[in-house]
């Protein structure tokens, strides 16, 4: 174990990025989206415009945070060999890691496409001299766009469950696989 | 699966407090104040009761993880009992807060005067409703600094406590 105040910042930070990303996906989900609903169409596409904006630098920070912060707290239990992939896969603590840093790495895709795919589709305008075809074509390309957004945002969620509790295993233990809820599996 | 369900109701939590601060406080610049007015009784309708959940929660988880450090650990002769007492000083603060705020700040935000009027009572409620959002945002930053100050109470937790 290294220096008490690192490894104390280090999960500081984390839980920090994690109740940002978290907690912060499902406020957004379930009190500023039911909000949204409450006010007249206009005014709810620039409130559904604004918050995610605004949520989605939250959110690329926190992602950031989340890396920064786990490879600091690797350090301050002296397991960052295991970064490297070294013994990754012989530990309950290890495979928990693992689980973690692919949950991550999803959770970085899927944020990728939503950001640089999905997003720039529906913000992109028609010029004034278009007909009514092209109008009807675009609206079902902007529906297809949102719904796709909707499958991303949904499957963030269930990640975003999952990795507080790969987590909590290794905060408090040897990680899920040995002590933990997936200890069945019997890869420790 | 304790250890799961207090990060996760602290993740709401906080997620929350910060959403509210930094998501939704800047984008209401954008949105006019009628709307602002739904919005805000709508959310502040749900996030009430969904952080006093997560309060209520977290205080049950927590009391279940306790045992689990082994006897003489919880007295504040050590590290570890003075930082859970501080933790628990901070969640009846934050269960206060959260409860000023739902059952009189967030009220007297949306209180609505009569209709007939004179000019200066018109303007003194609506000097009430400017008191009512200074108070709120007060509340909120203060709510959101005592939460970040448990959860670095929180984080020293597993290395034995930092007081």
């Amino acid at each position: 174990m290294r220096s008490y105040w690192f490894g104390v910042i280090a999960t500081y930070l984390h839980l920090i990025a994690m109740a940002t990303y978290v907690g912060g996906s499902l406020i957004m989900e379930l009190v500023v989206g039911h909000a949204q609903k409450s006010i007249p169409p206009a005014q709810a596409q620039v409130m559904g415009e604004k918050t995610a904006d605004r949520f989605l630098l939250l959110a690329w920070s926190a992602l950031g945070l989340l890396l920064v912060s786990g490879i600091m707290q690797a350090y301050a239990k002296s397991v960052e060999p295991m970064l490297m992939g070294d013994g990754l896969f012989d530990s309950g603590y290890g495979w928990s890691l693992f689980l973690m840093i692919a949950l991550w790495a999803v959770l970085v895709v899927n944020g990728s496409i939503m950001t640089f795919v999905l997003r720039p589709r529906l913000k992109g305008k028609m010029g004034a001299q278009v007909g009514a075809a092209q109008v009807q074509a675009r609206q079902g390309h902007l529906m297809k766009t949102v719904r796709q957004m909707q499958w991303i945002t949904r499957a963030d969620l269930v990640i975003a469950l999952l990795v507080p509790l790969a987590g909590a295993g290794l905060l408090h233990g040897n990680g899920l696989f040995t002590t933990g809820v997936l200890a069945p599996l019997g890869l420790g | 699966m304790a250890a799961y369900v207090v990060m996760l109701a602290w993740s709401v939590y906080l997620g929350g407090a910060l959403v509210m601060e930094l998501v939704w406080r800047p984008a209401q610049e954008h949105l006019p104040m009628s709307q602002i007015g739904v919005a805000c009784q709508v959310m502040g309708r749900r996030y009430r009761w969904l952080a006093l959940a997560m309060l209520a929660v977290i205080a049950a988880t927590g009391l279940a993880l306790l045992p689990g450090r082994g006897p003489g650990t919880l007295t504040l002769s050590t590290g570890y009992g003075r930082t859970v007492a501080a933790l628990v000083g901070c969640w009846v603060l934050l269960v206060a807060l959260v409860v000023g705020m739902a059952f009189a700040a967030h009220p007297a935000l949306h209180a609505r005067g009569a209709t007939e009027l004179t000019p200066e009572a018109r303007a003194a409620s609506r000097a009430g409703v400017g008191r009512a959002i200074r108070r709120m945002d007060a509340l909120l930053r203060v709510e959101l600094v005592v939460a970040l100050a448990a959860t670095l109470l929180g984080a020293s937790l597993p290395s034995g406590g930092m007081l």
